[in-house]
């Protein structure tokens, strides 16, 4: 067993990761052949953030092992898994604008005596292996004059150069510009001549197809396959083993859409939106699905004046908004992205946070009524189910789920026309979730309009009525929900097959 | 192929406007001093008492306004790479005052200039040392932790100086030794005091932590990226602990500088160094967020500044002077963040 | 990512309970403060001969109205995540100007001759012009993102070198109106005191009110407690932190006059160092520089506890000179004591 380990890079055994209540990573075993790119996919939640947080050091496993070489590796820290020989390029940049290419190459692995700064192999050594891989990035630019890119490429290289045998990439072109996505490719291939295996992890299936030797699929926590590209049957066979499941999803077409159009948007675009499209109707509920970086926040955003961006915008006969304060005057509300940092007020009290985007109801002349903020505050306390057994509790301790059902019930107290929900069930409990979807189809049921924006295919089709298919910054494809929904199409387009302009 | 030389086209021609901008972001704070002189020197100067006739470069005055600056001068290179680490020590001008009273009580006191200078730069590493344990042990931000020390110093030094008297000075049966201000005032080399050149020396050497050691590249990089800084495993607890060491040594000497230039230990005689110290490091493009900035730069900005100053002293009345700081204050803040914000 | 924030407890009790009425974090801190100032008081009393008598506790605010006066603005902004050290700087500008556009055209030499306005409309304008400096923060802070405590400091020195200009370094304080020195000297309800006092207890309800009951103060929370969020739930954060200058400065502002009005003076040195006990009482009270923390009433707890500790210093014949020690010991003690007893009953 162990002997047909030691050629591989890496390999791991029965690994499992437990939260509580749920199992995010069953029992994956899968090993990686040295000096290749082996991809990892699955859908949102299958497992491989979790399985790259435990190859990092960030997460320990609750079972099950993991060899570099044959030998046995267990990281507690990102340190350990440096000194392993796992580099990881992290989806935010970790370089220092400041300094040259050169000085972060070699940034806390400098040699000195006393403190001073010596002369070395290590520049020569990081010098070559940046040209061995990038030869037109100069060593003595400053990386602030560098593209996005080309940090990327600095940080594999001092990944690379740092010894590390196993650089990890998760999702690394979701900010790049087609050219720049060749340039990185052409580092990739370059890196497994220098000895470097690649581990490369990514929601658009062409960039595997184009660059990947192995592929390992999982799906809800689970390994499903390993094997080499070559032996894949392009994308069909990739997806089918993604989904591999008939979606349960109990979408009931519901009478209350009526034909009057509420929001038309016309060619909406900016850095991250190409000429996106859309209306939505009065008491309709409709979702934007795509993967990570397919650009459903940018759109959410851009509605709600919180992003410029070009294009024409008509909600009720008012145009494009320029500001979120705008917005909620004039009915729309957003659930963003982020609950933590952008939606909640985590020091503050659940009766503080409720009345926040309606403020002005809450008084007379300005003046506080406390007793109506209160019964406010009790009346969504009720209505959500929020979990507590007081509206004086501050945010900050409720769970995830609670938090999420504070945050919406801001939302429903702005009293709008349309939400916009980004992410509405991210990180929230089964019992919760199907809480909220029954909130948001009684709103619709009322007449108000929805629009949610979400990277879980199974909430978009359990309650749109109409989904709009995102991939790289537009909407690649309109669908009505039904009983005839393919799912092999669907994430066919929002993983970049079908499309218009790349066929 | 084709793309990659179209890419390096795209390159040069951002390049001719990029380089336009990296000049005068390297330059102007050079050409900036040459303007000063410039200003200073053409102005009638006879008129003003002063300065002894002659014009504003004649080496009397010269050597008056580099004697006048040796304070700043010490402090402005360890102030500026603590700033470039992305942290702020507001209490300089108190540890200053304090250190300037310590070295004139020990020289009063009768003990010789090396021990007492070594000792007062002792009490500099300790007066560093309680804001480093500040900020960087029990976690107080930056700005309160050295607002405290800056009164606590202040009040230290304030009660080491007996009641009824507003310095440690000749009196009281005690004399201060004739050799006192000899460091901040007696030419030694180029007719400028030992002051001056420990300030050159200092900037030198603060030069060579920027460039040539571990310690201002990662103070460059906790500043800049302190994600970043922590992934490559860098102590930055470490770096900026030392910083605030070197910012507190460097207000040590300045205080002796002062001490030695007025004669007596004046616990107030660092007042508003902070002012003047975050002014001069901004004004040689340091800025606030970290990461960047020069030595030399902030070395500039402080020659500009005491010119300023000084040579306006010439011009308009001494109660122009704090206008004149606070405007020059808010410029370069505003200045500063321009220029930085186009960088992105 | 956030998948490991599952809510792993999915039982939903939807009973509300009557501890609605628990004390909010800012009321335990304040009550924290209320009782160090009593004890502090008592211990004072139980050292210093003479030290407990009624008189003493009033003397410990009237003593201290300008900068407790201050003190509101300042917590206000520290609320909103913002700090203002101009106040001093604007109390020396405002007096300044208002003795300036008071004083008679006539006078014998340059420090003697103002604008000879009616007293009314020297002070009014004077107010105005403080109110300019306070826009200059905003405009710094909102508008071009520079750090408050910098673009303060700056304004401080800018408001106190116009001050020194106009009164060449050092003061103007004759060829006034009989009337300038009225406000400032103006003794209310019979007793020994002043007007400048009442108009702060005035403005110390005023605040509270607005803090705890409009609109007005709830916003100011919420910019400084998460202003991303405030700014996505559709608060203007640009527009309040500029009306929180502009209310800072008319503090600072009115300060200075009714000081310059007391002492019928415009004296340039006048201020010097209130922005920093501004400062000092409000983290004394429990405002957290973070922002989105902190209350009025604390910060007025706060000046208490300063004025006991400094006048009881007094009392046992220390010499002036501690109060700088004795300041940065108080603030220490109470942000380490303030953070400790927080994360304890969060624990």
């Amino acid at each position: 067993m162990q002997a047909q380990h030691d050629n591989l890079a890496l390999s791991v055994t029965a690994l499992t990761k437990d939260y509580p209540g749920v199992r995010a990573v069953d029992n994956v075993s899968f090993g990686i052949e040295r000096n290749t790119v082996h991809c990892l996919v699955g859908e949102n939640g299958a497992g491989k953030s979790t399985i790259v947080k435990m190859l990092t050091g960030a997460l320990e496993p609750t079972s099950g092992s993991m060899a570099i070489l044959g030998s046995d590796y267990s990281p507690r820290s990102t340190q350990d898994a440096r000194q392993g020989g796992i580099g990881t390029l992290f989806q935010e940049l970790h370089v220092v604008d400041q300094l040259t290419v050169l000085e972060n190459l070699t940034l806390g692995m400098e040699k000195s005596r006393f403190g001073f700064l010596i002369k070395s192999d290590l520049e020569d050594r990081v010098t070559q292996t940046l040209a061995a891989i990038a030869p037109s990035i100069d060593p003595s630019a400053r990386c602030s004059t560098l593209s996005v890119a080309q940090k990327q490429i600095v940080e594999i290289a001092r990944a690379a150069s740092s010894g590390a045998s196993i650089i990890i990439m998760d999702e690394p072109t979701a900010a790049l510009s087609e050219r720049e996505v060749q340039r990185l490719f052409g580092v990739i291939r370059r890196l497994k001549t220098a000895n470097v295996t690649v581990i490369y992890i990514s929601h658009k299936l062409d960039e595997i197809f184009e660059l990947g030797d192995n592929v390992t699929v999982m799906r809800d926590g689970k390994h499903i396959a390993t094997k080499p590209l070559t032996e894949v049957n392009g994308r069909p066979e990739l997806i089918e083993m993604m989904v591999g499941r008939s979606i349960s999803h109990d979408y009931v077409p519901r009478p209350g859409v009526r034909d009057k159009v509420v929001m038309s948007v016309d060619n909406l675009s900016n850095d991250l939106l190409k000429n996106v499209s859309f209306d939505v109707k009065e008491g309709e509920i409709v979702g934007f699905y795509g993967l990570v970086g397919a650009g459903k926040t940018e759109v959410a955003r851009a509605i709600f004046g919180a992003d410029k961006a070009e294009g024409v915008v008509n909600f009720n006969g008012h145009s494009k908004m320029t500001s979120p304060k705008q917005a909620i005057e004039k009915g729309i509300a957003l659930v963003p992205e982020e609950r933590r940092t952008q939606g909640l007020f985590t020091e503050l009290t659940i009766r503080r946070n409720i009345p926040i985007m309606n403020i002005g109801r809450l008084a007379t002349l300005g003046v506080f009524r406390p007793e109506r903020e209160r019964s406010v505050a009790r009346e969504f306390v009720k209505k959500l189910g929020i979990a507590t057994h007081s509206i004086e509790k501050y945010a900050e301790k409720l769970s995830g789920g609670n938090q999420q059902k504070v945050v919406l019930s801001k939302c429903l107290y702005a009293d709008a026309d349309m939400l916009l929900l980004d992410e509405p069930t991210r990180g929230v409990d089964v019992g919760a979730k199907s809480e909220i979807y029954d909130v948001i189809k009684d709103l619709a049921n009322d007449g108000k309009s929805i629009a949610i924006f979400s990277s879980e295919l199974e909430e978009v089709l359990g309650i749109c009525d109409r989904v709009f298919l995102m991939y790289d910054g537009e909407i690649r494809q309109e669908i009505e929900n039904g009983s005839d929904i393919d799912i092999n199409t669907i994430l066919n387009v929002v993983t970049g097959g079908g499309s218009r302009d790349n066929v | 192929m084709s793309a990659a030389s179209s890419n390096t086209d795209r390159q040069t021609t951002t390049q001719t406007g990029d380089r336009v901008k990296a000049f005068f972001k390297d330059y102007y704070i050079y050409m900036v001093l040459i303007v000063v002189v410039v200003v200073l020197s053409s102005a009638n100067l006879d008129k003003f008492p002063l300065f002894e006739r002659g014009n504003f470069l004649s080496e009397r005055n010269i050597i008056n306004i580099l004697r006048v600056s040796a304070p700043i001068l010490t402090l402005a290179g360890a102030f500026t790479l603590l700033m470039i680490s992305g942290y702020i020590d507001l209490s300089v001008g108190s540890a200053m005052g304090l250190s300037a009273v310590v070295y004139a009580m020990l020289v009063i006191n009768g003990v010789p200039f090396v021990p007492a200078f070594l000792a007062t730069v002792a009490v500099g590493v300790l007066l560093g040392a309680i804001n480093g344990f500040l900020v960087l042990k029990l976690k107080i931000t930056p700005v309160i932790a050295t607002l405290i020390t800056l009164s606590l110093y202040k009040g230290v030094a304030l009660l080491l100086v007996e009641d009824g008297v507003s310095a440690i000075k000749s009196g009281g049966g005690l004399k201060m030794p004739g050799w006192f201000n000899d460091y901040g005032r007696d030419g030694v080399l180029l007719g400028l005091p030992w002051a001056f050149w420990v300030a050159i020396l200092v900037t030198v050497v603060m030069i060579i932590v920027q460039d040539r050691m571990k310690l201002g590249k990662y103070a460059a990089a906790t500043g800049g990226n302190p994600m970043a800084a922590e992934l490559s495993g860098i102590n930055t607890f470490k770096t900026v602990f030392i910083l605030y060491v070197l910012v507190g040594v460097c207000a040590a000497l300045a205080g002796i500088a002062r001490a030695s230039f007025m004669s007596l230990g004046d616990p107030l005689s660092g007042d508003g160094m902070e002012l003047t110290a975050i002014l001069v490091v901004l004004l040689g493009g340091t800025a606030f967020s970290g990461g960047e900035g020069r030595v030399l730069k902030s070395f500039v900005g402080a020659l500009i500044i005491m010119s300023l100053t000084v040579g306006m002293l010439t011009l308009v009345p001494a109660y122009f002077q704090t206008l004149v700081v606070g405007t020059a204050l808010l410029l370069a803040a505003a200045s500063n963040h321009l220029v930085s914000r186009k960088d992105g | 990512m956030s998948n490991t924030d599952v809510n792993s407890s999915a039982v939903t009790g939807r009973r509300l309970q009557n501890d609605d009425r628990r004390l909010s974090d800012e009321m335990f801190i304040t009550g924290l403060v209320a009782a160090a100032a009593i004890i502090l008081f008592l211990l004072a009393s139980a050292l210093v001969p003479n030290f407990f008598q009624f008189q003493n506790v009033v003397n410990l605010v009237t003593n201290n109205w300008a900068v407790i006066s201050l003190g509101v603005g300042v917590t206000f902004l520290l609320v909103s995540g913002n700090f203002d050290l101009s106040v001093g700087g604007i109390v020396a500008l405002a007096g300044v100007l208002a003795v300036w556009f008071a004083q008679a055209s006539d006078g014998a030499n340059p420090l003697s001759t103002g604008w000879g306005l009616p007293t009314w409309a020297a002070m009014l304008l004077a107010l105005v012009c403080a109110m300019l400096v306070g826009a200059l923060n905003a405009l710094f802070v909102v508008t071009l993102r520079v750090p408050s405590i910098i673009v303060t400091l700056g304004t401080m020195m800018l408001a106190r070198g116009i001050a020194q200009v106009v009164t060449q370094g050092s003061q103007r304080n004759t060829n006034l109106p009989s009337d300038f020195g009225t406000l400032g000297n103006m003794s209310m309800f019979g007793t020994s005191i002043k007007l400048p006092v009442v108009l702060m207890a005035i403005l110390i309800g005023v605040a509270i009110f607005v803090e705890r009951k409009t609109i007005f103060g709830r916003l100011t929370y919420l910019v400084g407690a998460n202003p991303i969020a405030s700014h996505l739930s559709g608060v203007d954060n640009a527009r309040h932190v500029f009306k929180l200058y502009l209310f800072s400065a008319l503090v600072a502002g009115a300060v200075g006059i009714l000081l310059a009005s007391e002492f019928k003076s415009g004296f340039s040195s006048r201020g010097t160092l209130m922005e920093f006990d501004a400062l000092v009482i409000s983290l004394l009270g429990g405002v957290a520089i973070a922002g989105g923390f902190g209350s009025v009433i604390g910060m007025f707890f706060g000046a208490i506890v300063l004025a006991t500790v400094t006048s009881a210093a007094t009392g046992l014949v220390l010499s002036p000179d501690w109060q700088f020690t004795l300041k940065a010991i108080a603030v220490f003690l109470a942000i380490m004591a303030q953070t400790w007893a927080l994360a304890r009953r969060h624990k």
